[in-house]
């Protein structure tokens, strides 16, 4: 997903433009709920939500990638019993006329995969940050203790937010 | 053919023709210019392998001496994963003659497979980036950059080629909102109506993005591209994964090698002194064949699994279904009048199948049951455990046959014939024979 932050600066000017305009301080408001510190976000755009004991997850791209790479019309999704180092493939999206991998947060191994998105790839796009049944989730996978240590060097979503704003620019 | 000589910024000589090219390019030019002068910077060495040290080069320029798309995909491939990740790369390569479809398409709907067996001397290609399906020659040239993803966008080496098109007089190329290369007419200003003439996919993965592309020069096959992309199984198949998209073509009229180096000279124009290196162009072929990397990008590349294996959900049913409505064509087949044939596929393998209608020889006739009971065993490979493979079937004939084998009932000759021979042009096994 690295390369889809410079599709979104050219696909469409007039986001970036009122991203512009409107942030020369992110002022932090209280939220409601707390931040979810099961959630964590990479640099390339993918997602991973962890169980509440941690041993599971569910991975997959981010709102802000699903809109950058624009209608999904095709998702390679991994195998179960696939093991994968963080940055590793898990799988990929074809968007104009792109194959683009989708990279495993952390370290893990996939117990299953969202068969969803093999019927109806759009799924991806209108909601894939959901890993509700019905959600654009990729993979459900079994963490590692490696994984475990991976999930440090991630970001929480507020710090997300904060990088994705700065790419616009 | 009116010749046209032009004094290009560097000193050197470029010639322009129009029509077929009868350009023979000379080695006496400046040694310091970007035109001509690339011929003598060529270097002569043939390694066994590309260096490590010329992969951490900021700016990278290969050309292939291989006509095999197999290893020049597999080359291109070990650039994009061994490349240093703030390089530059440009890599440029014919082929011989093939099919080639995207990362995510069906060969059974997007290729006249038939016609691939007919013809003997054309490969068919699964590629690993997106994108539709396109047609190689030696009158086809390819072109291929990888950077970094900070600086990956789909039109900006699009752009870079159709500045070479227009140096070489091609005043009318420009981009599309597809990121196809069109141009207007021939290209120098006879004609509006648009052609396409080159078309680009993309493989992005964590540190590299790699945008490649086809440029019609001067093939000799135009007229017949469209035929073997048009496949007969088209009005049967529903498929997941990626449809093509068709564009009237033609071709651009420009030499290989005048092309080749108006690539190259823009490609450095935007990258090499920006970095400050002298760039060398690097031939590389077959003496690379064995390199761990590109031998195993072969094996994959040339594998039937991976041809024909890569293959999304798709369905293929002689008569229209809920979820894929369309008329279908005609039958004049030896068949009864309910006759129907379906089948669901995954990989490439059978999931479900369905058969109405064959005319059986037999006792006690009880077609329906027939049906049901041919219906399982053609869902079966012949060792009637895994499921069949459409790509290894031969001959529908065999196969139809053995949905029968064992039982009192047979399908009549004729009746199979007839259907045999439909199914082996509409839904043929693989190409190869």
């Amino acid at each position: 997903m690295a390369s889809i932050a410079r599709c979104l600066r050219i696909a469409r000017p007039s986001v970036v433009s009122a991203f512009a305009q409107s942030s020369v301080r992110i002022a932090r408001p209280f939220s409601v709920t707390a931040n979810n510190e099961l959630r964590k976000y990479t640099r390339e755009h993918e997602w991973i939500e962890l169980s509440d004991d941690k041993k599971t997850g569910y991975v997959g791209i981010s709102s802000y990638a699903a809109k950058a790479l624009g209608d999904v019309v095709f998702v390679e999704l991994p195998e179960e019993g696939k093991e994968v180092q963080a940055g590793d493939a898990l799988g990929a999206v074809e968007s104009v006329k792109s194959a683009a991998d989708i990279n495993a947060p952390i370290s893990c191994k996939v117990i299953a995969s969202n068969l969803t998105l093999e019927e109806s790839p759009s799924t991806i796009n209108k909601v894939p940050e959901d890993h509700s049944a019905s959600g654009g989730w990729v993979a459900k996978v079994q963490v590692s203790e490696e994984g475990i240590k991976d999930l440090e060097k991630l970001m929480d979503e507020e710090a997300y937010k904060e990088f994705t704003a700065a790419e616009d620019h | 053919m009116a010749a046209l000589l032009l004094r290009s910024a560097n000193g050197g000589i470029r010639c322009l023709t129009k029509g077929p090219a009868f350009i023979t390019t000379t080695t006496t030019a400046t040694s310091s210019s970007f035109g001509f002068g690339l011929l003598t910077k060529l270097r002569r060495s043939y390694s066994t392998t590309i260096s490590q040290d010329l992969l951490n080069k900021k700016v990278q320029v290969y050309q292939s001496t291989s006509k095999d798309p197999y290893l020049n995909l597999s080359i291109e491939h070990h650039l994009l994963q061994h490349s240093h990740p703030d390089s530059y790369v440009l890599f440029l390569y014919i082929n011989d003659p093939c099919v080639v479809i995207g990362r995510n398409q069906n060969p059974w709907l997007e290729v006249n497979l038939p016609a691939l067996q007919e013809a003997e001397d054309i490969k068919l290609v699964r590629r690993r980036s997106g994108g539709g399906t396109v047609f190689h020659d030696h009158g086809n040239v390819n072109w291929s950059v990888i950077c970094p993803p900070a600086v990956f966008d789909r039109d900006r080496h699009a752009e870079m080629v159709v500045r070479a098109l227009k140096d070489l007089g091609v005043t009318t190329a420009k981009v599309n909102e597809r990121h196809d290369i069109v141009i207007a007419g021939d290209g120098r200003g006879n004609g509006k109506d648009l052609f396409k003439v080159s078309g680009s996919a993309y493989k992005l993965t964590r540190l590299r993005s790699l945008h490649h592309g086809t440029c019609l020069l001067n093939s000799p096959r135009l007229k017949n591209i469209g035929k073997f992309l048009r496949s007969p199984g088209e009005p049967y198949i529903k498929a997941r994964g990626v449809e093509s998209v068709r564009s009237p073509i033609r071709n651009v009229d420009i030499n290989t090698d005048e092309f080749t180096k108006g690539v190259v000279d823009e490609f450095l124009a935007m990258y090499q002194e920006q970095f400050g290196e002298d760039v060398k162009v690097e031939r590389v072929g077959e003496e690379v064949k064995d390199m761990g990397n590109i031998r195993k990008g072969m094996d994959e590349l040339t594998s039937i699994p991976w041809i024909y294996g890569q293959t999304p959900q798709f369905t293929f049913s002689s008569r229209p279904t809920e979820d894929d409505p369309r008329e279908r064509p005609a039958l004049d087949l030896d068949v009864q009048s309910d006759f129907n044939i379906e089948f669901t596929l995954r990989h490439g393998e059978v999931q479900t199948a369905n058969v109405s209608g064959l005319k059986y020889e037999g006792p006690a006739m009880d077609e329906d049951l027939y049906d049901g009971m041919a219906s399982q065993a053609l869902a079966k490979g012949s060792d009637d455990e895994s499921p069949l493979k459409l790509y290894e079937i031969q001959d529908w004939v065999t196969v139809l046959k053995s949905a029968t084998a064992g039982q009192a009932f047979k399908v009549s000759d004729s009746s199979l014939n007839s259907i045999s021979e439909w199914l082996n042009k509409v839904f043929p096994g693989n190409h190869f024979r």
